[in-house]
């Protein structure tokens, strides 16, 4: 356990001493006060339905921004170290190959996390500027950030599997953004020719939908199916990349 | 330290390692030599835990480098070619992190990073940014690196690749004053190094191991390659009668020199010393001698014989004279 926070230190120590994480921390803020406005005009011209938070992550400017964060946040986790050859250095110190995936894993996590911080303060700030006449129900507010969290968490394991397979951060970037676009895709198929399909498949392919669980979770209602889903892909893509990375180990 | 029993490593259809045995005690230097492309490399990986073998087995320190990686990778210093290094941390950053990760930790650790920093010479650039350093200090650090934790085994992979003569020098008096605590097992493509610093030499080329002995001792074996060179007055053909000599096998003739010196090269079999014999001809011929120098064979000819040809020292072709 040891040996997990060294290195998990370094991963964050690589974050920040770089400018990845400062330029995705501006456009992650940059997109959503986009986000955060439109939402507000939203409720500004009609009488709405959903709340400021329902709306704000309906946002094209939301989406936008999800698509970016992941191939930036994970590209460089195992592409870099093996273009640079460090990851020979790394492997021959004694660690294990698990100590390795863990930590850059979670250092993304915690980085992404922090992305998410400037945008509940605009939720906060404009209570209380608006003096409670704008209102964020507290349920959809923890729901929002609860979804984002989980399926960001599946998003960096799929980043960080694609990372591991290539000694180019270009290629894992556009290969991470490509596996996070097809999963968004599954809730756009439906809006497109939902009509057109029996209920049962429309149903079936919504539990897959990321757009449906953030619908779901930005109306305060927290459903455990999709977290058991992001999780255990999450799971399932980082025993991907354990396997990658000790491959080396095992090939014949 | 090592034992290395049958060991083969195939990369996707081609062979790297075929069927190496070598064994090496505490406390040695021993010298990896071999072309590029020999399979120099990966039984240095193979032997650091880096991977595993297709075939055959091999244990450092008294653990196999397979079944008990971790214990290995704590026993070994490894020192990888081209010396990849983290290029956005400071130097004595970069080497408490690798000193934590090896499993040193607190005031001892930051004492022991301050001594392999003095030990290297690499102080001075404690505060430096590692992607801003010369190639000579970048492999300076990762010869601190595979030093931090006080390993019984050093593997270093061309440790001197890349630095001046000057750092040549420093690495070496490292070495030799390593030599005390530590086994040290390296690769290079400098001869004059390894007759300088090792107490054997393995040489290794297409995945066999081709000689392991003794740098003078690989240099006597050399058949083709001890050379008498002598100048001196003498009228007619000389030639003739230190060709009669025993143990001469051939002599030549070298561009004249001003009258009346003339310069030849002698080649002598193994095993034979003819100076005494020509010293007495050119007593009894009535020659002038004013040079007499014989050049015994560097490894740097047994080398450049092994690298040329795969076959056993015994039988390859003369190529000098």
């Amino acid at each position: 356990m040891r040996i997990f926070w060294i290195l998990l230190k370094k991963e964050l120590h690589a974050f920040f001493v770089s400018p990845v994480a400062y330029v995705v921390l501006a456009l992650v803020m940059i997109l959503n006060g986009f986000a955060f406005r439109a939402a507000l005009s939203i409720l500004e011209s009609a009488p709405s339905e959903g709340s400021i938070v329902t709306w704000t992550f309906h946002a094209m400017w939301f989406w936008l921004s999800y698509f970016f964060i992941f191939p930036l946040l994970t590209m460089r986790l195992f592409a870099e170290e093996k273009k640079l050859g460090t990851l020979e250095t790394l492997f021959t110190a004694p660690v294990r190959a698990w100590q390795v995936v863990g930590s850059k894993y979670l250092a993304s996590v915690i980085v992404y996390c922090i992305l998410w911080i400037p945008s509940l303060l605009n939720f906060e700030f404009a209570e209380w500027i608006s003096a409670g006449a704008v209102e964020v129900p507290s349920g959809a507010e923890q729901g929002a950030y609860l979804i984002l969290v989980v399926m960001g968490m599946f998003n960096l394991a799929v980043g960080c599997f694609a990372s591991s397979l290539t000694s180019n951060q270009i290629v894992a970037a556009i290969l991470s953004f490509t596996l996070s676009l097809l999963h968004f895709l599954i809730g756009i198929f439906i809006m497109v020719v939902g009509r057109k399909l029996s209920d049962t498949v429309v149903n079936v392919v919504g539990y897959f939908a990321a757009t449906e669980h953030i619908r779901i979770f930005t109306n305060g209602l927290i459903d455990s199916r999709p977290l058991i889903y992001y999780l255990s892909l999450s799971l399932l893509f980082l025993s991907f990349t354990h396997h990658v990375v000790e491959f080396r180990r095992w090939r014949p | 330290m090592i034992d290395v029993q049958n060991l083969t490593k195939q990369y996707a259809g081609r062979i790297a390692v075929n069927n190496i045995s070598f064994q090496v005690e505490p406390g040695q230097i021993v010298g990896f030599l071999g072309p590029n492309g020999a399979g120099k490399s990966t039984t240095m990986r193979i032997l650091s835990g880096y991977m595993p073998a297709t075939s055959g087995s091999a244990r450092v320190a008294g653990f196999d480098v397979f079944q008990q990686s971790l214990e290995v990778r704590r026993s070994v210093g490894y020192m990888p070619e081209m010396a990849p290094l983290y290029t956005d941390m400071r130097v004595k950053e970069y080497l408490r992190f690798r000193a934590e990760l090896k499993g040193l930790s607190g005031h001892a650790m930051r004492k022991r990073v301050g001594e392999v920093m003095e030990l290297t010479g690499v102080n001075d650039m404690r505060r430096r940014l590692i992607g801003n350093l010369s190639k000579g200090y970048r492999q300076r650090v990762a010869l601190a690196d595979a030093l931090v934790h006080q390993p019984k085994l050093l593997i270093l992979d061309e440790p001197t690749n890349g630095l001046d003569p000057v750092q040549i020098r420093h690495v070496r008096d490292l070495l030799q004053n390593l030599k005390s605590k530590h086994t040290v097992l390296l690769s290079t493509h400098i001869l004059h190094e390894v007759e300088q610093t090792c107490d054997r030499v393995v040489m290794i080329n297409n995945g066999r191991i081709r000689a392991n002995d003794t740098p003078q001792n690989l240099a006597a074996q050399m058949r083709s390659t001890t050379l008498l060179h002598i100048e001196l007055d003498a009228a007619g053909k000389p030639a003739q009668k230190l060709t009669a000599l025993p143990g001469v096998r051939k002599v030549a003739e070298e561009t004249p020199l001003a009258q009346p010196w003339r310069r030849f090269t002698l080649r002598i079999e193994p095993g034979h010393d003819v100076r005494d014999a020509v010293i007495e001809l050119a007593t009894k011929q009535n020659w002038r001698i004013r040079e007499m120098h014989r050049q015994l064979p560097t490894l740097e000819d047994v080398f450049v014989e092994f690298a040329l040809n795969s076959g056993a020292p015994s039988d390859i072709p003369t190529h000098i004279l």
